[in-house]
């Protein structure tokens, strides 16, 4: 088959590879119809996540059809149309039972370098780098899925592939950041990043019945999106001081949740000096992740409110304000996806009309175009939200 | 190593990508200047290990030392601990048939049954050595405990305790893998390090692990045998260098 290889940094190709196999009984092969590029994907892309190896197929948003099934597969059929979850639960550990699927226990066949690193490993995820699991991506014709019952759902009949494709990762990792924040009737929720996972944030935290929604990016076609579509006030991070703006717009208080949809290659609207450190020092290999949102969130929030954090960040950062953080009482929550907990729920949104995600694809071009995909989808040029590639 | 062409000769999970993984998040936090006047010894450790890691050059093995001095050190006690969500009599029940532990060890070969209390275990170190040993449980409480060392000749000489309790809030149970091992410089020393390389602790702990997929997913999860672009070299069909340049 054709497959998307990762092959060093900034260099992608579609390559032969071979066809995947069962490799476990509770797996699935799935023949894929649609594939996404996510922004999380960029920060392998650029070299930022340590554990890719030369060869590794990416993608982990996607849709397809059930071509076979191992002997111990009990809940999908041959000929299914459906979407995988991109991060991987077994169903089986206290986390997955608890639905903290990207938490399981058992789904990373290569847990010693989340160990390493992390004090313990979480689950594994589909074309994200070995620490990750080591999992072959969907940027490929076929995808071999593990624990299928657990991670494959049938798409209802009323809900079209341009719409379910999204409900594997963007979606529910929106919904994810807007549930984390806990958004009461009244609420002000401001969402840093207007892309893909940023849209659906806002769209969620308005079916959570928060009463204003702020957008914060600085591309106009997102920013325009995000009000037209998501139906959030924006602003432009580049023009106006962010911390004066929301300031301005909630009578001083803050957000009372903000949400991080951006993760560890921010660029910082406040502070030339401090965006210039950061990216030195990512530059240099010296500091992983940029936080200038962190630390943006962290000063506008208002007291005692939420950040939600759904934006990847890999390692370490410095120049953390904590102080601010603990003198303001802040809720910090965080973490990825949990998509199994979601999809049932945002299917009969989407059947109901209050979602519609379909509006993120803005570009649909076969497999072996996937290189200068993911080139526009990083320069974000052509008004570009998300590629998706059709094999 | 992970960027290179000749990235195939690692494998996953290989000592060589854990180590710049975790050099590159520990080495994160320290200074810089020293590495890149090409002096290890100039105070920056942390920013070497950080550069080692990054570019993927192996770490010189004093430095290992001085930086990793876990990794060299031999312990003769080594305990690893997991909570696996099945009651305790499972466990006990798995764990008595010894026949069983040979999945948790993948040195292992064989483990015969000799008599009720008494097995004879054939394992095989890097190079495919053969390490032989007869072993003897000596304490068994239901569903709580087990205890074995092994008998006199032994090629790697040992005991070893597991103990099962259970896990507060209905997690299930909790497991503690003991081994101490004889000191090394003898011939078990010798076979210790044969067997276990230079991290028994790692070893324990990924036992328990595979015990724990086992039992509660009934599966092993595994990447080996999936597509990659590694297998099939020089076939592209479409390619881009420099996606951003
Ligand atoms: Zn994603
Ligand atoms: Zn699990």
């Amino acid at each position: 088959m054709r497959a998307l290889c990762w092959n060093g940094v900034n260099d992608l190709r579609v390559e032969r590879v071979p066809d995947p196999t069962i490799l476990g009984p509770q797996d699935a092969i799935i023949k894929v119809s649609l594939s996404s590029v996510c922004g999380s994907d960029l920060h392998l892309i650029g070299g930022y996540v340590p554990t890719m190896r030369a060869g590794d197929i990416i993608g982990h948003e996607f849709l397809g059809e059930v071509v076979e099934k191992g002997p111990e597969v009990t809940r999908l059929n041959r000929g299914d149309r459906v979407i995988t979850v991109s991060i991987i639960g077994c169903g089986k550990c206290w986390h997955c039972q608890h639905e903290e699927f990207s938490l399981c226990d058992n789904s990373n066949p290569q847990p010693a370098f989340e160990e390493a690193a992390y004090g313990h490993c979480t689950a594994g995820i589909f074309g994200y780098s070995h620490a990750f699991g080591g999992y072959a991506g969907s940027h490929a014709e076929y995808i071999r899925v593990p624990f299928a019952d657990t991670n494959c759902f049938r798409v209802p009949e009323g809900v079209t592939d341009e719409q379910a494709v999204f409900v594997s990762d963007a979606v529910p990792t929106g919904y994810m950041a807007a549930d984390m924040g806990n958004i009461k009737p009244g609420d002000v929720v401001a969402v840093w990043g207007c892309g893909g996972v940023g849209q659906m944030a806002m769209k969620s935290a308005f079916l959570m019945g928060a009463e204003r929604v702020i957008g914060i990016d600085r591309f106009p076609d997102r920013l325009r999106a995000a009000q037209m579509k998501a139906g959030a006030e924006t602003l432009d991070y580049s023009r106006v001081d962010i911390y004066d703006a929301l300031l301005a717009m909630t009578g001083g208080r803050g957000p009372d949740v903000c949400i991080d949809a951006v993760g560890m290659e921010a660029d910082s609207g406040a502070s030339a000096i401090e965006d210039l450190y950061d990216r030195s020092k990512q530059a240099l290999r010296l500091e992983n992740d940029r936080p200038a949102v962190l630390r943006q969130m962290i000063q506008c929030c208002r007291k005692g409110g939420t950040l939600s954090i759904v934006g990847v960040y890999g390692g370490l950062i410095d120049k953390f304000p904590m102080g601010a953080a603990m003198n303001k009482a802040l809720t910090f929550r965080m973490g990825q996806q949990h998509g199994q907990r979601y999809v049932k729920r945002l299917f009969e949104h989407i059947e109901k009309g209050d979602l519609d995600p379909a509006y993120l694809l803005t570009h649909k071009w076969a497999l072996d175009d996937a290189p200068r995909g993911y080139r526009m989808f990083k320069e974000k040029a052509d008004d570009c939200m998300r590629v998706v590639f059709a094999p | 190593m992970t960027r290179g062409r000749d990235g195939g000769r690692r494998l996953e999970g290989s000592a060589g990508t854990l180590e710049r993984w975790a050099a590159i998040l520990g080495g994160t936090a320290l200074g810089f200047a020293g590495a890149r006047r090409g002096s290890w010894a100039l105070g920056a450790l942390g920013g070497g290990l950080f550069l080692a890691g990054a570019a993927g050059v192996p770490l010189s093995s004093p430095l290992r030392q001085a930086a990793l001095p876990a990794m060299r050190r031999e312990p003769t006690t080594t305990q690893a601990n997991v909570t696996i969500a099945v009651p305790a009599e499972k466990l006990f029940r798995h764990w008595r048939n010894v026949r069983h532990l040979a999945a948790l060890f993948p040195h292992l070969d064989a483990v015969e049954i000799l008599s009720d209390t008494e097995s004879r275990w054939k394992a095989h170190g890097p190079g495919g050595v053969p390490v032989v040993w007869n072993s003897r449980l000596d304490k068994i409480r239901e569903n709580e405990l087990i205890t074995w060392h092994t008998l006199e000749g032994a090629d790697l000489p040992h005991r070893g305790t597991v103990l099962f309790r259970p896990a507060p809030g209905g997690r299930g149970t909790e497991v503690s893998l003991t081994l101490a091992y004889h000191p090394p410089g003898g011939v078990g020393g010798n076979a210790v390090s044969r067997l276990f390389g230079a991290a028994p602790e790692q070893q324990a702990r990924e036992a328990l692990r595979r015990l724990k997929r086992i039992m509660e997913v009934g599966e092993l999860p595994t990447i080996k045998g999936q597509p990659s672009g590694r297998a099939e070299r020089g076939r592209v069909t479409s390619k881009l260098r420099e996606v951003t340049g």
